[in-house]
């Protein structure tokens, strides 16, 4: 193809192969496009998605010394705090503790993260977005991918960290077969966030508690997750029926999946140790308890209703925005 | 053979046709009210009515192709409403707008581009938000450096950008769009005067070459330069659509406040 000048630039005909009629009706009467044509238009913006995302991920440390790192500094920093307040403090003598809190951190840090981020993604592009047209589900989409990249990235040390364990101890693998599993996991995990995302995003345009409110569930979450316990601590203190409550929150459903398809599973010895009476009580072994396949299908089901309920919260809100006073 | 092709071109489907377009704004939505406001109006019986602005009235008009159309009109005509719709950035409350052809939206200084990054991503960034291809970009990508007269500092974050540059790179990414329809909402107005008369230049080419152009100013000097019909926008309503030297002849002599207030 011959290189254009400046006055063939200006021009549609200077593109005969890259003509395209782009015919657009915007019609008041109808009921707005359906799912799987806001979709199409989705596809159709694909290399701006992904240009944002490269942005994202450029920006965010870009005037810093170690970059990139700090992406794996932060999950280290935590995991080497908490593994150093359960060892010490709280006598757990779980093997490899280490590796089951980093197993559980990362996927919940994608899920805050990703919240926490794409909760302003809207408000922050009004200026933006008031001057120019383009599919908005860009915003939140791109801040999602930008921390999911840099899950798969942490999921990468992960396992750089498991091989570690495996030479210093080479008796037995810390690897597992069921890790096959993680992609399919990834994917759901994706859709949860990318739900959720949506319709937060959307919301906070018009009530900015939405944010605030962000903050305080994703802080509680924390805790409603097996990240710094074992979900068989949840199952021997509260039953059968308590750990089938627990299991409804479809984020604490995926950590424990990340964990038990990582790691092997760990039953849980309780030291041995004094109870109030001052009776020495011997150690007391719980087995773990397996990942269920209800459990992951009800989760499955979940993440995908959220998925497809956020984007129509959004596309219903979208044209909203740009009007909001 | 010429002939009949120039004749086609006459009776080809036009680049815009608007029909009956209306545009209301909710005002304050009582709805997203806050707990303070919720809790104060708790005594009082009557609920606050919605609010509703009419900018648009049923406006209708059609763009043929290589038209450059100015549009006037006083603070809060609806002239921005208008040209945003063609954007698609605002959907119509009722009637329709049907656009044939790529658009273009002209951003205004800097709203596109982001401090932290350089020059150049912020080229990439902003011409696909105006829906290029990484390839196509690649291809005008020193054409558009060029335009805007900032080669050296190219590589350097915008933030260091005076104003009047990052308006220039505004300007050559969304001239070299190849778009069809060229939406301009008074940003011509920054940059120095070689570089608003290279943008004029740039205009005139592009509508010889069968390029449509829509652009709201104040500046009738650069209407009658420019434009080949002016739309003079009154209340949501289009007032006198014609020729720019009698419709600004006509809008001027109307008009309380004299254009030099206005811009």
């Amino acid at each position: 193809m011959l290189i254009p000048t400046v006055s063939a630039l200006l021009t549609p005909e200077g593109y005969d192969d890259a003509e395209v009629i782009v015919k657009s009706i915007q019609n008041a009467s109808d009921r707005g496009p359906s799912m799987l044509e806001e979709l199409k238009e989705l596809w159709n913006y694909r290399a701006l998605l992904m240009s944002m995302v490269r942005r994202e991920l450029n920006i965010r440390y870009k005037n810093s010394v170690l970059g990139f790192l700090w992406s794996f500094i932060n999950p280290l920093v935590t995991v080497v705090v908490m593994t150093f307040v359960f060892k010490t403090i709280m006598r757990n003598d779980t093997p490899n503790f280490s590796a089951y809190v980093l197993a559980g951190y990362l996927p919940f840090t994608f899920f805050q993260m990703g919240l926490m981020d794409s909760a302003q993604s809207i408000i922050g592009a009004l200026p933006l977005i008031r001057k120019v047209y383009f599919p908005r589900e860009i915003l939140p989409l791109s801040l999602v991918i930008a921390n999911f990249v840099h899950l798969l990235l942490a999921m990468g040390m992960f396992f750089l960290y498991l091989a570690f364990i495996y030479i210093t101890n080479p008796a037995e693998s810390p690897f597992r077969m069921t890790a096959m599993y993680l992609p399919f996991l990834l994917i759901l995990n994706f859709c949860l966030v990318t739900g959720f995302s949506l319709l937060i995003s959307a919301l906070n345009v018009f009530y900015e508690d939405v944010k605030y409110l962000v903050g305080i569930i994703t802080y509680l979450l924390f805790f409603m997750c097996p990240v710094m316990y074992f979900s068989e601590k949840i199952y021997y203190s509260l039953g059968a029926k308590g750990y089938y409550l627990y299991f409804l929150n479809p984020v604490a459903t995926m950590v424990n999946a990340y964990r038990k398809i990582l790691l092997a599973p760990q039953p849980q010895i309780t030291k041995e140790g004094f109870d109030k009476l001052g009776h020495k009580i011997p150690d007391m072994v719980q087995a773990a308890v397996p990942l269920s396949m209800r459990e992951m299908l009800l989760t499955s089901a979940i993440s995908l209703f959220i998925l497809w309920y956020g984007y129509r919260v959004f596309n219903k809100l979208k044209w909203r925005f740009v009007e909001r006073v | 053979m010429a002939i009949c092709g120039a004749r086609l071109n006459e009776v080809e489907a036009p680049k815009i046709r608007i029909t009956d377009l209306h545009k209301s704004f909710v005002l304050h939505d009582v709805h997203i009210g806050t707990l303070k406001s919720w809790l104060l109006r708790i005594g009082q019986k009557a609920k606050p009515k919605r609010q509703v602005k009419h900018v648009l009235r049923g406006i209708s008009f059609d763009v043929k192709r290589r038209e450059c159309v100015a549009i006037v009109g006083r603070n809060g005509a609806g002239k921005s409403t208008m040209l945003s719709i063609v954007a698609k950035v605002y959907r119509p409350t009722s009637g329709s707008v049907e656009i044939n052809g790529r658009v273009a939206p002209l951003l205004e200084l800097g709203s596109g581009f982001h401090p932290d990054l350089t020059g150049l991503e912020n080229v990439y960034f902003n011409a696909m938000l105006l829906g290029l291809t990484e390839d196509q970009i690649k291809e005008r990508l020193d054409e558009i450096v060029d335009f805007a007269e900032i080669r050296e500092y190219i590589e350097e974050p915008i933030r260091t950008y005076s104003s009047g540059m990052i308006a220039r790179l505004g300007f050559a990414v969304a001239s070299h769009v190849d778009a069809e329809i060229l939406i301009v909402d008074e940003s011509l107005a920054v940059g120095d005067f070689q570089f608003v008369q290279k943008c004029y230049a740039h205009i005139r080419r592009f509508q010889m070459r069968g390029g449509t152009i829509l652009f709201v100013s104040h500046s009738s000097s650069s209407i009658k330069d420019i434009a080949t019909r002016c739309l003079w926008v009154e209340q949501g309503v289009v007032k006198m659509d014609g020729n720019p030297d009698e419709v600004i002849k006509e809008y001027q002599s109307n008009a309380p406040s004299p254009e030099s207030a206005a811009n």
